[in-house]
């Protein structure tokens, strides 16, 4: 089964509570945020009614909070080679 | 990781409980950070032009950034050998123990991959760029650039858990290698085994409490915001760039191992 990763990129505030209703359906809360919903019809309504304020990719698996989260993460860029004795 | 010879369960005891058994009390006494008001100096964040030829060889060699966290193996005391063998790189890469967020990597990141064949402006250039006498290096910590070159002090905006005055980290995200004829830059980032960046941790720092007291004329409630900055501070001590024939044989090494 695949699913629609959703990214709110423009806000709701000051559009119609309808809209912002749709929002809150897909889970969207904050700008940037990312949820996976199944391709499905219901989810694509959705997505039609706020589709101006949302970026849509179909990919196969949906990802967990952690997951997205390490994605956004920079490396650390460096790794400890030696330790003095603590 | 201790002189006794196993690991104690320093984060479950509480610090009465450590006090309490002499042997435990050199825990608490190691990991105190100094709450002096820093006052360090900020690296130089001014990038020079160069002047005459400049090479952009190494759109091949490119490490995915997202990758399998690596195992933390390296004890207290050794050295573990900074290019070991490319097969035992990979091994050890391919082995995903989820680290705890407490403790810095210990081994380098992302798995390595095997390293493509230098291009022929690399192989040209880079004998001339290792010729010239002082180098720098943009060095990527936690996303955030760093222009730093041999004896800089870099103070950290963050307290990195874990590590005390003495560690020596090994810096594997840089961007831009240069000197002041020529410069080696990468797509995002320059192929670990050209080069070997060391920094030494010389100080953990915090500065005094800031507390700001947020209210509004006419209303009584007030809202105490308390903000206490910590800091690390490194000194780049060794800044290295190795040679093509040593990159190759890297190379080479691991074609033959994978």
């Amino acid at each position: 089964m695949s699913f629609f990763r959703i990214t709110l990129h423009r806000s709701g505030i000051g559009l119609p509570h309808r809209t912002r209703g749709v929002l809150r359906a897909l889970g969207l809360k904050k700008r940037n945020q990312v949820v996976f919903h199944p391709a499905e019809p219901q989810f694509a309504g959705m997505i039609m009614k706020v589709k101006e304020l949302v970026k849509v990719e179909e990919v196969p698996r949906a990802l967990t909070r952690d997951e997205v989260k390490a994605e956004r993460t920079p490396d650390p860029g460096f790794w400890v080679e030696r330790m003095v004795p603590r | 990781m201790h002189r006794l010879g196993f690991a104690l369960p320093r984060n479950s005891m509480s610090r009465p409980l450590l006090r309490s058994i002499p042997e435990l009390r050199i825990l608490i006494y190691s990991s105190q950070s100094t709450a002096k008001a820093a006052a360090g100096t900020w690296t130089k964040r001014c990038i020079t032009t160069t002047s005459t030829s400049s090479f952009t060889g190494t759109s091949a060699q490119i490490e995915p950034t997202n990758a399998p966290p690596p195992s933390s193996s390296a004890s207290v005391g050794t050295q573990p050998d900074p290019f070991p063998t490319e097969a035992a790189r990979i091994a050890a890469a391919s082995v995903q123990i989820p680290q705890s967020k407490r403790l810095p990597p210990r081994l380098p990141t992302p798995a390595p991959v095997p390293l493509k064949p230098l291009s022929e402006s690399v192989r040209e250039l880079l004998p001339a760029l290792r010729a010239q006498h002082s180098h720098y290096v943009t060095v990527h910590i936690h996303g955030f650039p760093y222009l730093v070159t041999m004896g800089d002090q870099l103070r950290l905006p963050a307290r990195i858990p874990g590590v005390v005055p003495g560690d020596v980290l090994r810096l594997n995200r840089v961007s831009i290698l240069g000197s002041r004829d020529y410069t080696l830059k990468g797509s995002p980032f320059i192929d670990e085994r050209f080069y070997e960046c060391r920094a030494t941790v010389i100080g953990i720092e915090a500065e005094p409490m800031r507390v700001e007291v947020k209210k509004k004329q006419r209303c009584r409630r007030k809202t105490t915001v308390r903000n206490k900055m910590r800091f690390t501070v490194l000194r780049i001590s060794e800044l290295k760039i190795r040679t093509v024939e040593d990159i190759e044989a890297d190379a080479a090494a691991a074609a033959k191992s994978s």
